[in-house]
């Protein structure tokens, strides 16, 4: 038997890797011979309560080709989604990675803040001039374009939004004492004022003492850095933006921060190992009724539901057991109560091929309809005017009365430099609590750390 | 054949004639006799040139940059040794790079070094069968995919009422045996979830080199009234010199630049650097960063100070542990 020449054979296996490499290298958004064009979109999302945030962009394909059509343009599309729940920070260097490579998806959904940076290295595409010709877009509440902005300009469009409560459990304030009406009147009594950060803080530590929770387990937080942890700076006084956008350090407020959670991890309402604690463990203890005061976000409700404590009887076990309320004032600080939104958003990618094709989906998934889909099974609220009276979203009682904190919202800066000072400031909370630093070592600690980092970007005050 | 019995002719002519050495053969014999020598460390070389030199390189000029997720797609911007200043000054540089030196020895010196022998020793002097089963199951821990290898410490350390130890051990040690938590004992977990792992490598190569001792010189300790300790410390020890250097120098370089178990393990926490390492600072710079704007220049420049660090060891360990010796030619050879 006669074989091939090796030579031959290797030139096939040269012509397959190739090949191979050619189509690995070929532009997702090139239209095929039909036409055809792929938009790919990327999207983080809990599973089983978020994932209409890229399953919308699929859903709204059949009404942007009908819209194509109408329109008289020859060009279809079709949606590619890559979703998963990836931590935060890998989702984005992923992005900025692909971007860099030329990979990037046409769409990707992300914090607002993300456009600080994003914008600013030029990855995602200014849409401010492309907005007008989806008339989708006019129903999305104004005062969310807000987020969008960077320079007087808009670089995405609203995915959701949501509110930050402070969640207390019913049963265990019976327990401690609390009539029914004190209970009842909780929300009203956030929402004015006249239930304080402090009194939070006494009725936690009266609950360790009463054996109501276990020690530590009077008032939680989330267990790694989040957006959360700004609003305490904000409670207590502090400006994180000054009139030419430059970040600002208050040092004053800080240390006030780190007092608070340094008390309570003193007197045993908080843990010294919340932080980190897996999310897991953490959602687990919250939902099943083991933590009397914590501070979450609209969002773990629907978790909650679906996740954690479906067989106690789901989100009727929740609004059996569980209130919620703005987070409470400080009284030392501005004695106002608060809460924080922090909008994701769509934003298309400035490597996309086809921008126009990417917003027209994004615009077919900006429907009141697929919107409050997504809100009722995420927890999340309403981005769009239309919803304000559309029955399936009024209906939701939870949405509806979590809805209402809006009132005392605030939000993340649009900068390049929050993460850096994000990240300064969390890590002195974070060495208070586990009791590495003293309040007044973490505020010099963190002033150092942000000099190092970000040198004439930051402005120190307050000390 | 031919053309080494034509050389050492050569050579031998040389000698007898009292010429002062052996005269240089034609260029194109020294190239053919060379080239096959070249030809099979050129692999290795071009490994090297590509993933290290060419990287180590762009290393270094990147960390004269300023580039960051901010500025990703502008041109480069040199900015000198700012980097580096910024390094050096940092509040923390001290402490990370003592916890550095505290985790790669630590976990050496016990695991890496001290467990791997105990289990190379203790698995060649039973039963082959029984040893072969044993140093399987310490492979198990590197087998295990590193994320899933992780987690089952994770669920092992969390905190009361959460950690599988904390749920078990007062049940056999009383109250205060339910203490070790990760949050409370970060290090204990840190080396010992690496130690796990870089003791099955010592192990084997040590196992190896164990069992290729002449077993007649075991045999004649014995008949002389060799007790255990003295045949391990006066006859394996020193039998298995060159493999325990070579241990000692390739884990020492290898601690100094692993990172990924104690990123997914403590992330370096908890509260302030108390885990972090000079690699996992690096990484944190360039890759991870919860609000978004990665430092890539900066991150760089942590790298680029550890490959310094991990090349000058390298040639301190070559130099005191006189690596020359063991690749020179064998003595009888020369004769």
């Amino acid at each position: 038997m006669k074989h091939r020449p090796t030579r031959f054979r290797a030139l096939i296996l040269l012509g397959i890797v190739f090949a191979l490499v050619a189509a690995a290298c070929t532009s997702s958004d090139t239209p095929d011979d039909s036409g055809l064009i792929t938009i790919v979109a990327r999207c983080k999302a809990a599973p089983n309560v978020e994932d209409g945030r890229c399953n919308n962009l699929l859903r709204g394909v059949v009404a942007a080709n009908a819209q194509l059509a109408a329109d008289g343009d020859d060009r279809r599309v079709e949606v590619q989604i890559i979703q998963d729940n990836a931590d935060w920070g890998d989702y984005r260097t992923e992005f900025e990675l692909a971007s860099s490579a030329g990979e990037a998806p046409d769409i990707i959904v992300s914090g607002h803040e993300d456009i600080g940076v994003w914008a600013t290295s030029g990855i995602i595409t200014d849409v401010t001039d492309l907005l007008g010709d989806y008339p989708e877009f006019d129903d999305v509440t104004p005062s969310l374009w807000a987020s969008t902005e960077l320079n007087g300009k808009r670089w995405g469009v609203p995915q959701d939004a949501e509110a930050r409560p402070l969640y207390f459990r019913k049963d265990l304030l019976l327990e401690l004492g609390w009539t029914q009406t004190e209970v009842d009147s909780l929300p009203a009594n956030l929402a004015s004022g006249a239930f304080t950060w402090e009194d939070m803080l006494d009725t936690a530590e009266a609950a360790v003492a009463a054996g109501v929770v276990d020690e530590g387990n009077g008032w939680w937080h989330r267990p790694v850095n989040g957006n959360d942890f700004l609003y305490y700076y904000y409670s207590a006084g502090g400006e994180l933006l000054d009139d030419s956008g430059a970040l600002i350090f208050d040092q004053a407020a800080a240390l006030q921060v780190y007092e608070l959670v340094g008390g309570a991890v003193d007197r045993g309402i908080l843990s010294d190992t919340l932080l980190g604690t897996s999310w897991a463990d953490w959602n687990s203890t919250v939902a099943n009724g083991n933590v009397l005061f914590v501070f979450g976000g609209s969002w773990q409700w629907s978790d909650w539901a679906v996740n954690y404590v479906v067989d106690p009887d789901g989100e009727q076990y929740l609004f059996d057991n569980l209130g919620f309320g703005p987070i409470p004032a400080l009284a030392a600080g501005t004695n106002e109560p608060t809460t924080l939104t922090h909008p994701l958003l769509y934003m298309v990618s400035s490597g996309s091929e086809n921008p126009d094709l990417a917003l027209m989906v994004i615009s077919k998934a900006t429907t009141k309809e697929l919107n409050t889909e997504y809100a009722l099974a995420s927890g999340h609220l309403a981005i769009l005017t239309s919803q304000a009276d559309y029955e399936p979203y009024t209906s939701s009682v939870f949405l509806s009365e979590v809805g209402a904190l809006l009132e005392f919202t605030t939000f993340v800066p649009n900068s390049p430099f929050f993460s850096a000072w994000s990240e300064g400031y969390f890590l002195g909370l974070s060495a208070v609590e586990s009791g590495a630093a003293t309040p007044a070592e973490a505020v010099q600690i963190v002033v150092d750390q942000l000099q190092n980092e970000l040198g004439v970007d930051v402005i120190i005050t307050g000390g | 054949m031919t053309q080494q019995i034509e050389e050492e002719s050569e050579a031998l002519a040389s000698a007898a004639v009292g010429a002062p050495g052996p005269q240089r053969r034609p260029l194109g014999r020294r190239v053919r006799s060379t080239a096959s020598a070249y030809g099979f460390m050129a692999p290795a070389v071009a490994l090297v040139l590509t993933f290290f030199v060419a990287a180590g390189i762009l290393l270094l000029i990147l960390s004269f940059t300023d580039l960051q997720s901010a500025n990703f797609n502008d041109a480069w911007t040199f900015i000198g040794f700012d980097n580096y200043e910024r390094l050096f000054t940092d509040a923390f540089f001290p402490k990370i790079a003592r916890n550095t030196v505290f985790y790669v020895f630590t976990t050496l010196i016990v695991f890496n070094l001290g467990l791997a022998l105990v289990l190379a020793l203790v698995t060649t002097s039973i039963p082959r069968r029984a040893g072969f089963f044993f140093r399987l199951v310490w492979l198990l821990p590197r087998l295990t995919p590193s994320v899933v290898y992780i987690m089952m410490w994770q669920r092992i350390g969390s905190a009361d009422p959460f950690g599988i130890y904390n749920q078990i051990a007062p049940e056999f040690l009383g109250a205060s045996g339910g203490n070790l938590y990760l949050g409370g004992s970060p290090w204990t977990f840190v080396v010992l979830t690496n130690g796990f792992i870089g003791a099955s490598f010592g192990m084997i190569i040590f196992t190896s080199a164990l069992e290729s001792i002449p077993k007649d010189l075991l045999t004649a300790a014995k008949v002389d009234g060799a007790d255990t300790w003295r045949i391990i410390r006066d006859i394996k020890i020193p039998m298995i010199k060159w493999p325990l250097l070579f241990i000692a120098t390739y884990q020492t370089l290898s601690l100094l630049t692993s990172f990924e178990y104690i990123l997914l393990l403590t992330q370096g926490g908890p509260g302030l650097f108390t885990t972090e390492v000079w690699a996992l600072t690096s990484y944190k710079r360039a890759f991870a960063s919860y609000a978004g704007n990665n430092q890539w220049a900066y991150g760089a420049t942590w790298a680029v100070v550890l490959v310094a660090i991990a090349l000058l060891l390298a040639v301190v360990y070559v130099k005191l542990f006189k690596f020359n010796e063991l690749i020179e030619e064998p003595r009888i050879e020369n004769l």
